[in-house]
């Protein structure tokens, strides 16, 4: 640096003192170029400056006696002010970056308020949707104690009175007696429906997996929903179940998948008909099916079946909250299985679908890939 | 040594429909003899000269003194410092349940209940109770 600066002061007054002298194009010329040079190696215009006057106070002093001074200090200011002219243009292009940046600056800051205000408007939504899912969970509550409180009472009291506890009724008490103890029971079992979905959607219910035999577990699914079959002249038959095959599954909510199911089957089913389960097993996939002979789903239903408060049609007959279908797929979904149906009037079934589990951890990976590929 | 029959049932509820209900049930429809209690303070006042088998609290009641509440004050009854309890709620969210899971008790038993069902769950907590206790 302090040696460029040497060199560069050595040519700018060897080149002053060319043009104070002989004056010339050529000379003016390396004055800009040494004035590039300067702005290139970072000297200030003030520095430029000194150098300069270092530069005049040599050549005047070694020129003064051969000239006029007026015309040598024409001819270095000249000089100095063809060297000066690259600091002017790096200031100007400077000036212009500048402004572009400014530019630049206040597109950033409108983008930049654009996706604050933005994003204040998703906190704004999901603050929104927060308060909305804690209202949800509120009124969930409410309805939990709420209403669970008084059905208490009424439905204690309708069964005390429906198994005699009051005396005996007439033919037509006792069938408002009826009445009134069906649609307590209804509403008893819509409140704990709401609540088990709750449940579920929280993801605060507990699972106790284990390997099961399927057998077992769907003779006593099937044997649990006989008294209801048997009560609406329904045969409910076990089929084939593939020998020895085991699902690892929570029991208990496999039972109430398989109460669900049956229960919609049997309700569907005209009298006298037959309900059937059967199993079956594809690849390492494990399929339970509930096969119905009724009139089948109907096709402007078959897309929100499996949604909340779904029912194709309202009737008192097949009384239910909407709710049996929509919690079946959740629990079946929770245990990792899936759920399904194919339909056509006359049969009707609703299957759903597990992983058999096999005691070798080693085909565990090829039984991804044909659960996968099954999908 | 067999299971000890299940006769006194102390029931602590401040619901006054649910109390007649569920005394009536456990009553004519049990054949147990029932103390039927509406507040803590109550239960507390009977608990000693009454000696129940089992006790059924339910764990919602006002005005501070709760089933929590009462349980801690019948443990401290002579009478009452080991019989087994069954907590009665109708608040059933996970939230609740958890709290009540540390609690010194037998089952929770969630409302609304079937009253025909109810003396064969209770039953069915006591049998189990007293062969695990003997």
């Amino acid at each position: 640096m302090r040696v460029a600066l040497q060199e560069l002061t050595e040519q700018y007054s060897a080149a002053l003192r060319e043009y104070c002298t002989e004056g010339g194009e050529a000379s003016l010329l390396r004055g800009y170029q040494l004035g590039r040079r300067a702005v290139a190696a970072g000297l200030g215009v003030l520095e430029m400056s000194t150098l300069h006057q270092e530069a005049l106070v040599e050549a005047l002093l070694e020129m003064l006696a051969r000239d006029g001074s007026a015309h040598i200090a024409t001819r270095a200011s000249e000089f100095f002010a063809e060297c000066l002219a690259p600091f002017e243009l790096t200031r100007c292009s400077i000036q212009e970056a500048h402004a572009a940046m400014c530019d630049d600056n206040r597109g950033l800051k409108q983008r930049l308020s654009a996706a604050l205000s933005d994003f204040v408007g998703a906190q704004d939504e999901l603050l929104e949707e927060k308060r909305l899912s804690n209202l949800k969970t509120d009124f969930i509550s409410v309805i939990s104690h709420e209403v669970r409180t008084p059905l208490t009472s009424i439905h204690g009291a309708l069964n005390l009175l429906l198994i005699g506890l009051g005396g005996e009724f007439n033919p037509k008490g006792q069938r408002l007696m009826d009445v009134a103890y069906r649609n307590s029971r209804r509403l008893m079992r819509f409140v704990n429906d709401v609540l088990e979905l709750q449940r579920m959607e929280l993801g605060t219910m507990t699972l106790d997996m284990r390997p099961c035999e399927l057998q077992s577990l769907l003779e006593q699914s099937v044997e649990a929903s006989q008294a209801y079959a048997s009560q609406l002249g329904i045969r409910l038959v076990l089929k084939q179940v593939p020998a020895g095959v085991r699902v690892r599954v929570d029991a208990d909510r496999t039972m109430q998948v398989m109460a669900n199911l049956l229960s919609n089957a049997i309700k569907f089913s005209p009298t006298g008909e037959t309900v059937s389960v059967e199993a079956s097993r594809h690849g390492s996939v494990v399929r339970v099916a509930v096969i119905d002979h009724g009139p089948g789903v109907p096709q402007a239903f078959r897309s929100r079946i499996f949604q909340k408060f779904s029912q194709a049609e309202r009737s008192s007959e097949r009384e239910g909250s909407g709710l049996g279908l929509s919690i079946t797929k959740a629990i079946v979904e929770q245990l990792g299985g899936r759920v399904g149906f194919e339909s056509e009037v006359g049969c009707t079934t609703f299957y759903f679908d597990f992983l058999e589990w096999g005691p070798q951890p080693a085909s565990l990976n090829k039984e991804e890939d044909t659960w996968a590929a099954d999908r | 040594m067999g299971s000890r029959p299940l006769k006194r049932i102390l029931l602590v509820e401040d619901d006054p429909d649910i109390q007649m209900v569920t005394s009536m049930t456990l009553g004519s429809f049990g054949g147990y003899t029932v103390q039927a209690c509406s507040s803590a303070l109550q239960a507390i006042e009977c608990a000693a000269a009454f000696a129940p088998d089992l006790i059924l609290l339910d764990m919602m009641m006002p005005g501070g003194k709760d089933g929590m509440y009462t349980l801690k004050a019948l443990r401290e009854i002579p009478q009452t410092a080991s019989t087994p309890v069954i907590l009665l709620t109708a608040k059933v969210q996970p939230s609740d349940v958890v709290r009540y899971k540390d609690l010194d008790s037998l089952a929770l038993i969630r409302k609304p209940f079937e009253p025909t069902a109810l003396v064969d769950t209770i039953q069915g907590i006591w049998t189990r109770y007293s062969a695990q206790a003997h």
